[in-house]
């Protein structure tokens, strides 16, 4: 099934190409209409159709179909942006809609959604990041840090669970970033203990000043 | 010996920060002989003060080998400096690290009880930060006047033959006027330079009247010109300029950021592009200036404010290849700004952000300190405590994103980070410079919480006032003041008042910086800060409005100064009535500062607008975390007096450092007794009138009934506090006053050398009175 309608669109396609180069745009236009009709998901046809299509605007639409179903094609990408920016010249308003990884859908002037490129890598974006595995035991430090500035006594207790917790996730890290990250939260964990027992020291003493 | 070295090392330090600040621009060679030479110098000078002040041979001696050894060090490490730096900064080192210690070695032993300990800890550690802030401005000004040899200062790029590529110039704008951003079009216009395009890219601007203009502006200007408006855009300025990255010529390969108001020199492109012709370089920046800088104090003093960045920060973090990308006026590589990612939406403060992901990638930054645009300052003061609320906000989100990435570690846990030590420390001082007002205003509020309590003598405290954390800190604070009105002069060419202008005008807006810390840690979304509404037409009325929290905080501070001066007048009142005037004009600055501004606002006319982005946050909201901080900690504080206090001096005291009093350090009591600063340390000493005649055996002693009770000099209540003694004491009494109704005892001072007069109703007396002989 799949097989024939690839078979059908490749034939309509190619039936496209013909009338394109006898210069019959209109049913070049009509076999694309067909196979976009045909196999919706096809960006081939999508691309086809945009180079027929009787108007700027449905040009422009057909472009960022195909650009939405490929984003990897470079020839899409090329006269996509060519598409918007002509459209911008004519009128410079564009509203967002949403956005992926890959594009931004913007709605025109002439309320056209279209999907333009970003050309960028993408990073989590920070609200959205997720906790690392290291995140517990970096609850615990910084309990820890702050108990320190507070008498000391606090991370006596805290850092010994942050050097637990360390320790423990150690194990399911999958990364050796995040085991080296563990490490140190460890390393510092024991630091902070160290520090802290002195300086509890000197708080408890102040209970028995004799 | 520690307060001894202490001083020593304070005068060592005075010495060659003065000498840095009458020769330490003069002085244009660098030698290891004329270094070693200075810096023997200056510890003779020293030591010769020590030497008939408090000093003691061997001692001296000793300290100056090791702040020889030390001095050597930095000689070595710093031999881009001239011989004045390198010795300033040792010696402050030094100094600030001693200063560390006494201050530990004071809150750890002084005998407290445990809510005491635990705010005195607090203060210690803040105390701590403080200097650590305070030492990396002394380094970047010694960096930028005594550097003699620069690596990376570039102050004319040689154009290369054949490389001409096409930038992009993106020019955001937010409701702009629309005159304002045509003259910022018409210099573009005007560049010179073959190969380049400009995209205007007007974001949520509610009116088409407003934009709509822009797009017929750019349209006169040519094909080159193209006008953007995206309508309900997320991500602000970021989300706008990302989505215009999209919109550049595929040629382009450098972009350049200006900002709607500037008017760019035609020479901007031809001058800087060459840089790139170097692949490892990813962003250009030149300083940013301003057309509307003269004719009033305001003006002027905010103008020298923005300078000081540029004449003096910059320069500094350029030669570590870790300056920041400051939006306006710089240049950014396209392919690189594609691989970080873009701008990042959720920082308020992206460009400075997207610098920090670029050096963390390996690649290089220039700095050229020559400014090729011109732009509009704030309108008025509120628009500068709003515009460096924003600065502040954002550069907290740096700090709250990328700390991980400026940690000593942080090679180890993420190979992928190639920041340098220099960079990571540049950018976490960076960011955590912004705190220094957070800790200024917990000073000034710890300073009326002293001078409250001396008010009501009531017997809380934190830790013992002695002598030494009174003076210096005192220094500490006078030779930071010198260095900062030093550098300005040095670096902007002002003269001295207008120095001393700038630098109210920093700290006029600590209070906005201060908040924005506060939102900052607490906030995750980008918030702008909105002032108190104005609740009347007149603009002077307005204008102290707006400034209302930093009038308040002012005149408490000097109102709290004065009255504990005038209660009880001594040294020590005096030293906190003046430190509280002191922090109290940074905060009166604001609302002087917003009138001065009142001239500027009349000369200019029309508003020019602060771009507002993100949620507002309300100061009046925001004070009152401000104020509810402050009554929890005055709430906690004010527990201390319900917990006993140490009933006689614990083992553990005999750690603490002794103290010298001011006397001795100046030399007029050169053989005074040395007291316990824990028991409250020596104006007087134990100097009290001298009985005639003392029995030869004690028959009387008295026991102190109070929380604490001041044995003073003389037998009156401002006769000169020798010592403290805390309740349960017992203490033998030498002699007494003649009134019997107002007893006063002459009593020994307990574990030491020395008498002091007790006021007897803080004391239980047992024995006989008709024994005890009257002191006159």
């Amino acid at each position: 099934m799949q097989k024939n309608l690839q078979t059908e669109v490749s034939q309509l396609l190619e039936e496209a190409g013909q009338f394109a180069r006898q210069g019959k745009r209109e049913k070049a236009y009509q076999s694309c209409l067909k196979a976009t009709t045909v196999a919706p998901d096809e960006s081939l046809a999508w691309y086809a159709r945009s180079r027929n299509a009787p108007s700027r605007e449905e040009q422009l639409m057909c472009l960022s179909r195909a650009y939405s179903l490929d984003p990897n094609d470079p020839e899409t990408k090329k006269e996509l942006h060519s598409a918007v920016h002509t459209l911008l010249k004519q009128e410079p308003f564009l509203a967002y809609v949403y956005e992926t990884e890959q594009f931004y859908q913007v709605r025109s002037g002439r309320d056209l959604l279209v999907n333009i490129p970003k050309n960028r890598t993408f990073e989590t974006p920070y609200l959205k990041k997720r906790p690392g595995l290291a995140q517990p035991a970096f609850r615990w430090l910084t309990f820890a840090v702050l108990a320190l500035f507070l008498g000391g006594v606090g991370a006596v207790l805290f850092a010994p669970v942050a050097a637990f917790q360390a320790l423990r996730l150690q194990a399911s890290a999958p990364t050796d970033e995040e085991r080296m990250r563990l490490l140190i939260v460890f390393i510092l964990s024991v630091i902070i203990w160290l520090a802290a027992i002195p300086i509890s020291w000197l708080l408890l003493i102040r209970f028995y000043p004799s | 010996m520690l307060v001894r070295a202490l001083y020593l090392s304070a005068l060592w330090s005075a010495i060659s920060l003065f000498a840095t600040l009458i020769m330490g621009s003069r002085l244009r060679r660098s030698d290891s002989a004329l270094s070693l030479l200075w810096l023997t110098g200056v510890i003779l000078a020293g030591n010769l003060v020590a030497i008939f002040t408090f000093g003691r041979l061997l001692e001296i001696f000793g300290l100056s080998l090791l702040a020889f050894i030390f001095g050597l060090y930095w000689i070595v490490r710093l031999r881009d400096w001239n011989a004045p730096g390198q010795v300033t900064w040792a010696m402050t080192l030094i100094t600030t690290g001693l200063f560390v210690i006494y201050t530990f070695l004071l809150t750890a032993f002084s005998p407290l009880n445990p809510l005491s300990f635990v705010f005195a800890l607090m203060f210690f550690f803040l105390e701590a930060i403080t200097l650590m802030l305070a030492l990396s401005h002394m380094h970047e000004s010694l960096d930028v006047v005594c550097r003699l040899q620069w690596h990376r200062l570039v102050e004319k790029l040689e154009p290369v033959p054949g490389y001409i590529p096409m930038v992009s110039l993106q020019v955001p704008a937010y409701n702009e006027p629309v005159e304002v951003v045509e003259k910022t079009l018409n210099s573009l216009a005007g560049l010179n330079y073959p190969n380049y395009e400009v995209l205007v890219v007007d974001n949520n601007t509610p009116l088409q009247a407003t934009w709509r203009p822009l797009e017929e502006i750019c349209r006169k200007l040519g094909p080159n010109f193209h006008c953007l408006h995206l309508d309900q855009w997320p991500g602000y300025k970021s989300g706008a300029l990302n989505f215009a990255v999209t919109q550049t010529d595929p040629r382009a390969e450098i972009i350049g950021i200006i900002d709607a108001d500037y008017e760019v020199d035609p020479d901007f492109l031809r001058e800087l592009v060459p840089a790139f012709a170097n692949p490892q370089i990813a962003f250009v920046q030149t300083p940013q200036d301003y057309s509307d800088s003269t004719g009033d104090t305001f003006s002027e003093s905010t103008y020298r404010g923005y300078k000081y960045f540029f004449e003096v920060s910059m320069p500094s973090r350029n030669e570590r290849n870790a300056i920041i990308f400051a939006g306006t006026m710089g240049l950014i590589r396209k392919s690189v700004l594609e691989e970080i990612g873009g701008w990042d939406e959720w920082c308020i403060t992206e460009d400075a952000e997207a610098s920090l992901r670029i050096l963390k990638k390996g690649y290089q930054s220039l700095y050229i300190n020559r400014a090729f645009g011109r732009g509009l300052m704030p309108f008025n003061f509120e628009g500068l405590k709003k515009q460096r609320f924003r600065w502040c906000f954002g550069g907290i989100q740096i700090l709250k994103k990328h700390w991980e990435a400026l940690m000593p570690w942080a090679h180890w846990v993420d190979p992928e980070n190639k920041l340098t030590l220099a960079q990571r420390y540049y950018y976490l001082v960076g960011g955590l410079g912004w705190f220094s007002d957070v800790f200024n205003l917990l000073f000034a509020f710890f300073l009326v919480l002293g001078a409250v309590f001396n008010l009501f003598s009531s017997p809380i405290k934190v830790r013992p006032l002695t002598d030494t954390v009174l003076i210096i800190p005192a220094v500490f604070l006078f030779l930071h003041i010198l260095r900062f009105i030093w550098v300005l002069r040095n670096r902007l060419k002002v003269s001295v008042k207008m120095a001393v202008a700038t630098m109210y005008n920093f700290f006029s807006l600590g209070w906005a910086v201060t908040l924005a810390c506060i939102q900052g840690l607490v906030q995750r979304e980008g918030v702008f800060l909105r002032t108190p509404k104005a609740t009347t037409s007149s603009k002077a009325w307005r204008a102290v409005q707006v400034t209302q929290w930093e009038t308040a905080i002012g005149v408490m501070c000097i109102l709290a100064g004065l009255l504990a001066f005038g209660s009880d007048r001594n040294w020590r009142t005096f030293s906190l009535c003046i430190l509280l005037i002191w922090q109290g004009s940074l905060y009166i600055a604001a609302p002087l500062y917003s009138l001065l501004s009142l001239k500027r606002e009349a000369a200019l006319g029309v508003p020019v607008r602060v771009s507002e982005r993100g949620k507002p946050v309300m100061e009046q909201l925001a004070a009152r975390w401000v104020v509810a901080f402050s009554m929890v900690l005055i709430g906690t504080f004010g527990l201390i007096r319900f917990l006993p206090s140490p009933a006689a001096l614990p083992d553990y005291a005999r750690f603490l450092p002794f103290d010298l009093s001011p006397g001795q350090t100046v030399g007029r009591e050169p053989n005074a007794t040395r007291t316990s600063p824990a028991i409250g340390t020596t104006l007087a000493t134990a100097t009290a009138t001298l009985p005639s005649t003392l029995p030869s055996t004690v028959t009387a002693k008295a026991t102190v009934t109070v929380e604490s009770a001041n044995c003073r000099a003389k037998p009156r209540t401002n006769g000169g506090r020798v010592t403290i003694l805390y309740k349960g004491q017992e203490v033998d009494i030498l002699g007494r006053n003649d009134d019997l109704k107002n007893p006063w005892w002459y009593i020994k001072i307990p574990d030491q050398d020395g008498n002091c007069w007790l006021w007897g109703m803080t004391a239980k007396m047992t024995g006989s009175v008709e024994e005890i002989p009257v002191v006159r």
